[in-house]
This record gives structure tokens, C-alpha cells and sequence, in this order.
């Protein structure tokens, strides 16, 4: 029995010598990246969570990238589009690169965009999410004599179009549409009357049914892009790996920008769910890049002996943990409630005990890095009991004689703080709260939901106060999406209703001239302290922990955190 | 034969009833926000749509995933009804009618989320599961039974009482983090691979992934071997206690049979039979505890499928995972049964 164990136990040290082989023989070419979840589907109508969009990314190429310091670069089209304006209407015209080809050597012409925009309206598909978001783009003109050039016709004239126009994955219309069913049908058809397009086009049905056949969202390989790489394997719940094309038309580019160059072989994304184990494969070499680790095993890491063979970086981001107020709830309806009630933080100390050293307070929600935008004559609310207790008098509360602050005859004050119930850091900003509104005599209920009930609960307004993290845009102002009156219901959870805030908010969107957007940006600032519907806590800072063998690690502000395109693996003996 | 067909019809009875009772509750809950959640992922800065357009949308959605559909043959009425005042009849254009006869064909529906065929991903987290939840199970099986009847023999005071009564107070997850930390930690012994199941390389021959596939099962099987197998083995080694005490085992050992031979020829047999239930509830156990292990060592199973599929409210998906698991519970306790008539002849003398 003894023996017949011995045995197992050499047999299985012999195979995990085996696997440490091969792992050493994949070490030398691919750049490993940990994801924490699968990319799901690889399809560009459906895609949404950030890992698919990685790498559909990397697989095709849209009309415009944002480069390593989030501004916005040509990326298909030759330059950035000339704008004008014909009546209401604002159109930009784009030319794409002479060099941009498909896998086969064909080229990337304005045909092709054309059929991606009327994919993204194509009735009988899963269309909905891109209806709302390429919606304003409502035709594209083609150049007679200019295969390549073409104009989008926008319906709005707002400040953050001109990404927002070219933000999509291009797709090849001779490998999805060989039939060119969808070439006759005009955009604004699709986009307006989808009845009338599929009475007046039979084809566009037998188009929409060849598309759900393909299933490009498990088969990305059926689906060839004009980007660097091509998928080499996907197994599911497991790894992703890319392989970089032999001939990518961007390598002919001289000179070639950094965004239009792709360094790795290879890149295979690794999926480990729990953060201890990714902490444990990067530090045993299993993965070279571990992208937003949490803070406090980041901190733990960098000041361990692992820094022999691992390297940290970290950046600014657009990510803000703030605390929302419902503004509809009766109680929570005067500002100087929020106002007094956002006195109760102690910034420093959460950050201390959530981000040690990575994050950093705002007055608002524009990054103090900012700097023309950010309101610097704006103070940091502090952590001030009396002072908040002062506020609440103002307000018309009164501590009656059991300690409990009470307005007229029927108010109470006392709430519940929502957070998403696997999120430690939103907790100990609700218990921090509790803990200071306790000791000013204001009872505050926990409330931890699971991640889609909490969502759902925000949408429809079911919180008292709520924490949450917002991840910002780098290329557009646009604070419509969160504040204004229009999103409740959608992503407005503070519920805010201020028409002087709306119009604000429509002006930043609209204006064009810089030095009086930032006039608007600043004023903006100042009328959501006053208002405090949220209050900012702080915004964190993007993580890295890279293999010390990786190359061209840039730690960027928005997410994924890293440019995979930049990325690569030294060579033994370099 | 006719008492195999009512079994068998007393099966596709239970697991039918079950299952439709999991689709009708999902089907009630207000979920259907697969589009309006997505519309509140999109960051700050993105294009807004109106509160009018994401309805459009979210009704576009629903339409396309079949649920604007009335979820059952008879709903509450809203308007004048034609069966009674309170019901109406929907006849069989209903969401369930149309999952039912789906489900007869062996279509089990796409997922919410991905899009793709739920059987076709089930089959795909089966093969990873199946293997460890059996393995597992051999493993238990093969274990517990030599250490109960070693046990057995031995006084209950015994020290490995109390370090298997120990296991079975530690939750499967501390059992795997501790391996994990002991075995395939850079700070103690780097022995086994820490996630996953490796690459497939291309060029791989069938021999290097027969070698290398139980390195990355051996932590993910031990960690649930060493939490399933306390109550087997104490279950045994109790009954063979008992057992030993009787008059047949005093004659065995009269006869000239030492007492591990009597226990092993003639005490096992009868000791065995309450421990054959704990060994048929193993595999739905294990199957319940791969969730943890999958999670833990990042295994692409049925457990993190189904677990991930209620997590993001993806019904179809979370159906067919609920379904299979139905049907395998349903098999082990055929199974039991089985198992029951061979080791007690009078059982099967009984029944028929």
C-alpha cells in the first residue's frame, strides 16, 4: 500500500515537472495576461464586457483608436475627419489608409464601413445596444471618385462625436455579406422604418438569418478583421490566444505610429477568477501581467521580496468611488442634508484603510490632474461631526430627547446605505459612515445586494445613499449619462433633478470652444458641491504588477490599464 | 419490466415537475433588464439615450429573447377573461409551452449572455466536472473503505479519529486554499501547477496531456477526496464495530478466520449498507462542491457555469445546468438501489 502511494506521489511530481516544461517553453515567446472572467462572446454586436472588447480590439480596427495618452488617433482613417455643418446636421469626412487591407489583400474601403453601420441596424439581429449608440450617425455618403472616402451625417452636433463616430470595429463586408444583400438598403431605412427595409428587402432577412448561423460570437475565426492579430485558440472558462499576423498591412506604414504597431508574438489571456490565485501566479511566473490587482495585495507585493522578479507601476484613472444620495427621498430632498450628511467621510482614513497610497481626493468629479477643468477654488469636504451637526440644524433637524434627529412632526432621520455585497471596499466606506452617523445619533441601516439586484435597485431607485465606483470617458465632458434629469431611470441613481444642472451639463456637451468649456466645467463643479447629490470620495489609481521579462508595460488611465499592443517578452540573453 | 417503466416514468415525472417549477419561478422574477443593465454599465461620457429610446430598446430585447410572451397557459387576466374573472387561457403561445416542447427535442436554449447553444456549453463544463466529481468519488469509495474497516478494528479513541473529525470541520474552501498555499506557493512547496488545466498546445501528442492532466487535477481532487471522505469512513468503521460484536462474526473467527479477515469477508458486507447511501449522496455533494474547487483552481466546470449563470440572472443556462444535475441525482439514486439488492439478497427478495 505504502509502495503503490510512493509510486502516485513520483508519477504526479513527474507530471507537474512535465507542465513546469512546458510552461518554461511558452515563456520565451507569449505575453501572458490575467483575466479575471471570460471574454464570453466575441461577437461586436453583443460584446459588452471589457475583456471581449480587449479583444475585439485586437482583432479588428475601427475608425479612430485613443492612444496612450487618451487622445483620440487615426487609426483605419488616414487622419482625423473634417467636420462641417449642413443645416442641423454635422458631417464628418473620413479617408481611410491606402495601406489598410483585409487577411485576403483586399482593401478597407468606404464599402465596408457603409455595411458595418447598416450591420449595426440590421433588423433580425441582436442590434439594440448599438441602435442607441451609433443612433445619431443617421447616413453615410460615399465619394464617387473616391473609393475610400466617405461621410458620416451626424444629428447632433455634441463635442464628443467625432470619437463616438469612429469608435467600432470595421467588418469585412465580402466575408459577412458576400451577397451584398445588404448594399442596396440605405442606413436611414434600417435606422427608421425596419418594416418597410424588409418588405422592400427580402434579402436583408436571409442576410440577418446567414449572420445568427455564422455564430461569430463563439467562432470569432469565421470572422476576419484588419486588425493585428487572429485568434489561434479560445477554450472556454480557460484561455484566450492571439496570435499576430504574419503580414499585418500596418507594418508597411513608415514611419508607424505606436498605436499601429503590435510588438507580441502572442498573447495568451489567462483566466483565473479568485485574485489570491492570479496573486499566486504571478508571483510563481505562471502569468507575466496582472492588470488591477487589488489594492491592498498590490501594496502588500511591492514592499515584499518578490521585487526581484516583478516590477509595479501604477497611473491615474478616470474611476471615482463615490456616494450618491436620492435626491427624491423626502428626507434627502434638501441639499443642505447632503451637504451635512457628506461631512460624515473620513476620506483619508478609507483611502488609508482601502487604497493605501493609490488614490487621491477631488472636490468633484473631474480629476484633480485635470488641471485647466478641475475647480481647484473649490475646499475638500472634511470629516467634521460638529460642523455636520451644525448643518443639519440649519436644515431644520432637531435631536429630540432619545438622540434621534427628528423635522416636524412626521420626519425622522434615518436611512439605510446600499453597496454591492462582494465589493470589501464599498463596505468599509458604508461601515466608516455608519460607525460617524451612529455617533452623531443617526441611525444607518447596511444594505448589501448582489451585483445585479443592487443594479437593479439603483435603476429604480430603491436606495437611501449608495456607494459605487464610476469609470469616466478621457475623450468627452459629458456628465448627461449620470446627473442629468433625462437618465432617471437609467444611470441617474441619485435621481438629481436640477434644471440650472441640465442646462449646464447640455452646454459643456455642446461647446466647442475649449477655454469657455472650461468655464462651463468649473461652474459645473460648483453647482454639484452645492447641490451634493453624490459626493466624490476619491478617484483611484490604475495597478500593474508586470513580470520583470515584460517589455513596453505603460501603465494607462483607462481600462484595460495596459496597451497589449505594446507589450513584449525580453529575449533569453538580452 | 413493468416495474422498470413506472421507475423510469416516476423519473422523467420528478425531474419534469422540478424543472418546471424552477423555470415558472425564474420566469416570474422581474428580471428581464438584460439590455437596461448594460445601457447602466456604459461609462461617463458615453451617448446617452433617452429614457424613451432605452424603452424601445429593452422591448426590442425582450422580443428578440421571446419573453414579451405570456409566461404560462394561464396567466392573470387583465381584461375580460374567457376562463373565469380571474384567469385567461393563453393556449400553447407561451414561453413555457415553448421551452417544454424545446426541451423534448433536447434543446435546451441559448444563453442570455452569450449567446451560444446552453447544451453544447453544458457538455463542454461536463467534461471538466465529470472526470474530477468521479475521480473523486473512486477516490472516496476506494479510501474510505480500506481506512473504515482499519479503523474498525481499532479503538474509536484512536488519534486519526479526531484528524478526520478535524477535516470534516473545515469548509471545502479553507481545505483548498490550504493545499493551494501549501502545494503551489513559491514561499512553501512549489510542487503542482496553481490554476487551470494548461494550454493545449498544437503540436501536443495525446501522451504529454495524459501526463500532464493529473498535475493539474491531483490539488483540485484531493482538496474535495479530503473533505468527502470523513463520513464514509467513520459510518464504516461504527458499522463495523457493530458488526463485530454480533454472534455470526464470533463464529467467523471461531471458525478459524482472523478478526480483519471476518470483518473483511462477512462484517464488510453488512456494514456496508448504510454507508452505501452516504456514497450515492456523494456525487451530487461533490457536484455542489466543484463550485468551490472550479472557482478556487480556475476549472472551466459545470459548477462555476451554473454558479456564474445565476449570477447574471442567465436563465437558459442556469435551466439546462439545474436540469443536468437533476437527472444525475436521479441516477445515483437508481444507482443506490441498485446497489442496495446486490449487497442484501433479502431486499431484492422483498421488492419482487
Amino acid at each position: 500500500m505504502t509502495r503503490y502511494l510512493q509510486n502516485v506521489f513520483i508519477f504526479l511530481l513527474l507530471s507537474s515537472c512535465g507542465v513546469a516544461g512546458c510552461t518554461s517553453s511558452l515563456k520565451s515567446e507569449a505575453v501572458r495576461i490575467r483575466w479575471s472572467t471570460d471574454p464570453q462572446t466575441l461577437d461586436p454586436l453583443v460584446a459588452s464586457i471589457p475583456q471581449a472588447q480587449e479583444v475585439i480590439n485586437l482583432l479588428h480596427c475601427s475608425l479612430l483608436v485613443g492612444d496612450r495618452n487618451q487622445r483620440i488617433s487615426p487609426w483605419l482613417a488616414q487622419a482625423l475627419p473634417i467636420v462641417s455643418r449642413r443645416d442641423s446636421l454635422t458631417l464628418l469626412t473620413y479617408s481611410l489608409r491606402p495601406e489598410a487591407t483585409w487577411d485576403n489583400g483586399q482593401p478597407v474601403l468606404a464599402h465596408d464601413v457603409a455595411f458595418t453601420l447598416k450591420l449595426l441596424n440590421c433588423p433580425g439581429l441582436p442590434t439594440e445596444f448599438a441602435r442607441t449608440q451609433y443612433g445619431f450617425v443617421t447616413d453615410i455618403e460615399l465619394d464617387v471618385k473616391d473609393p475610400r472616402r466617405f461621410t458620416l451625417v451626424c444629428r447632433t452636433a455634441a463635442s464628443g462625436i467625432i470619437f463616438s463616430s469612429g469608435d467600432f470595429a470595421i467588418l469585412p463586408e465580402y466575408a459577412v455579406d458576400p451577397q451584398k444583400y445588404l448594399r442596396a438598403v440605405s442606413l436611414s431605412l434600417l435606422q427608421t422604418d425596419t418594416v418597410a427595409a424588409l418588405r422592400q428587402y427580402p434579402g436583408v432577412r436571409s442576410f440577418a438569418r446567414h449572420y445568427r448561423q455564422s455564430n461569430y460570437g463563439q467562432h470569432p475565426e469565421r470572422l476576419p478583421g484588419c486588425g493585428p492579430y487572429t485568434l489561434k485558440a479560445w477554450a472556454k472558462g480557460r484561455y484566450l490566444r492571439l496570435q499576430r499576423k504574419a503580414k499585418w498591412w500596418a507594418t508597411k506604414l513608415t514611419p508607424s505610429p505606436a498605436w499601429l504597431q503590435a510588438h507580441a508574438s502572442r498573447l495568451d489571456y489567462q483566466i483565473i477568477p479568485d485574485n489570491a490565485q492570479a496573486l499566486l501566479a504571478i508571483r510563481r511566473g505562471d502569468i507575466d501581467l496582472y492588470p488591477m490587482p487589488a489594492a491592498r495585495d498590490f501594496d502588500q507585493l511591492r514592499h515584499s521580496a518578490d521585487t526581484t522578479k516583478l516590477a509595479f507601476y501604477t497611473t491615474d484613472s478616470y474611476e471615482m468611488v463615490s456616494v450618491g444620495f436620492n435626491t427624491q427621498r423626502p428626507f434627502l430632498r434638501d441639499a443642505l442634508t447632503r451637504r451635512a450628511l457628506s461631512l460624515l467621510f473620513d476620506v483619508p482614513g478609507l483611502i488609508q484603510a482601502t487604497q493605501p497610497g493609490l488614490a487621491y481626493r477631488s472636490v468633484g468629479i473631474i480629476r484633480p490632474n485635470d488641471k485647466p477643468a478641475y475647480n481647484d477654488s473649490l475646499s475638500l469636504a472634511p470629516f467634521d461631526l460638529r460642523q455636520a451637526a451644525n448643518l443639519l440644524r440649519q436644515a431644520g433637524w432637531q435631536r429630540n430627547s432619545d438622540g434621534r434627529w427628528v423635522r416636524g412632526a412626521t420626519e425622522t432621520l434615518a436611512f439605510s446605505i446600499s453597496y454591492q455585497a462582494n465589493a470589501p471596499d464599498h463596505e468599509a466606506v458604508a461601515r466608516q459612515f455608519q460607525a460617524a452617523a451612529t455617533q452623531l445619533g443617526i441611525p444607518v441601516k447596511l444594505n448589501p445586494a448582489e451585483e445585479q439586484l443592487y443594479r437593479q435597485q439603483l435603476i429604480q431607485g430603491d436606495t437611501d445613499l449608495h456607494v459605487r465606483t464610476t469609470r469616466g470617458n478621457p475623450f468627452t465632458y459629458n456628465f448627461m449619462t449620470i446627473l442629468h434629469s433625462r437618465s432617471i431611470g437609467l444611470n441617474n441613481f441619485t435621481q438629481y433633478r436640477s434644471k440650472v444642472a441640465d442646462r449646464l451639463m447640455e452646454a459643456i456637451m455642446l461647446e466647442q470652444n475649449e477655454s469657455r468649456r472650461v468655464k462651463l466645467l468649473r461652474r459645473f463643479q460648483q453647482q454639484i458641491q452645492q447641490d451634493s447629490p453624490l459626493v466624490v470620495l476619491f478617484f483611484i489609481r490604475n495597478r500593474l504588477i508586470a513580470s520583470k521579462r515584460l517589455r513596453g508595460v505603460q501603465p494607462l488611465r483607462v481600462r484595460p490599464g495596459y496597451d497589449a499592443l505594446n507589450l513584449s517578452v525580453a529575449l533569453l540573453g538580452k | 419490466m413493468a416495474r422498470m417503466i413506472l421507475r423510469l416514468l416516476r423519473w422523467a415525472f420528478t425531474v419534469w415537475a422540478l424543472a418546471s417549477l424552477l423555470f415558472l419561478l425564474t420566469s416570474l422574477l422581474p428580471n428581464e433588464q438584460q439590455l437596461l443593465i448594460r445601457l447602466s454599465e456604459t461609462a461617463t461620457g458615453s451617448r446617452m439615450p433617452s429614457s424613451e429610446q432605452a424603452a424601445v430598446a429593452q422591448q426590442a430585447v425582450k422580443q428578440r429573447l421571446g419573453l414579451t410572451d405570456p409566461v404560462f397557459y394561464l396567466s392573470p387576466a387583465t381584461t375580460n377573461s374567457s376562463f373565469g374573472w380571474r384567469w385567461q387561457w393563453n393556449g400553447t403561445h407561451n414561453q413555457y409551452h415553448r421551452w417544454l416542447s424545446a426541451l423534448l427535442r433536447g434543446n435546451l436554449g441559448k444563453s442570455y449572455r452569450t449567446g451560444e447553444t446552453v447544451g453544447i456549453t453544458i457538455i463542454e463544463a461536463i467534461a471538466v466536472t465529470v472526470p474530477l466529481t468521479y475521480l473523486a468519488t473512486l477516490c472516496i469509495v476506494g479510501i474510505s473503505i480500506p481506512l473504515g474497516v482499519w479503523l474498525g478494528a481499532r479503538s474509536s479513541s484512536h488519534w486519526l479519529y479526531t484528524a478526520l473529525y478535524m477535516l470534516d470541520a473545515l469548509p471545502l474552501f479553507v481545505v483548498a486554499l490550504l493545499l493551494l498555499l501549501l502545494l503551489a506557493n513559491p514561499d512553501y512547496f512549489s510542487f503542482f501547477p496553481a490554476f487551470g488545466l494548461g494550454f493545449e498546445e498544437d503540436d501536443s501528442s495525446g501522451a504529454s496531456t495524459l501526463l500532464r492532466y493529473p498535475s493539474f487535477i491531483v490539488l483540485p481532487l484531493s482538496s474535495l477526496v479530503l473533505s468527502g471522505l470523513t463520513e464514509p469512513t467513520l459510518q464504516l468503521a461504527d458499522a463495523l464495530r457493530h458488526e463485530a460484536q454480533l454472534d455470526y462474526m464470533l463464529t467467523a473467527q471461531a471458525k478459524g478466520l482472523t478478526r480483519k479477515q471476518a470483518l473483511w469477508r462477512h462484517g464488510l458486507r453488512n456494514a456496508l449498507l448504510p454507508t452505501l447511501t452516504l456514497f450515492t449522496e456523494l456525487l451530487p455533494n461533490l457536484l455542489a462542491g466543484s463550485v468551490v474547487v472550479e472557482f478556487v483552481f480556475a476549472l472551466p466546470g459545470l459548477g462555476r457555469l451554473v454558479a456564474d449563470a445565476a449570477a447574471a440572472r442567465d436563465y437558459p443556462m442556469l435551466l439546462g445546468g439545474v436540469l443536468f444535475v437533476l437527472v444525475a441525482r436521479q441516477l445515483t439514486l437508481s444507482v443506490a438501489d441498485w446497489l442496495y439488492q446486490l449487497a442484501d439478497p433479502r431486499l431484492r427478495i422483498s421488492a419482487s
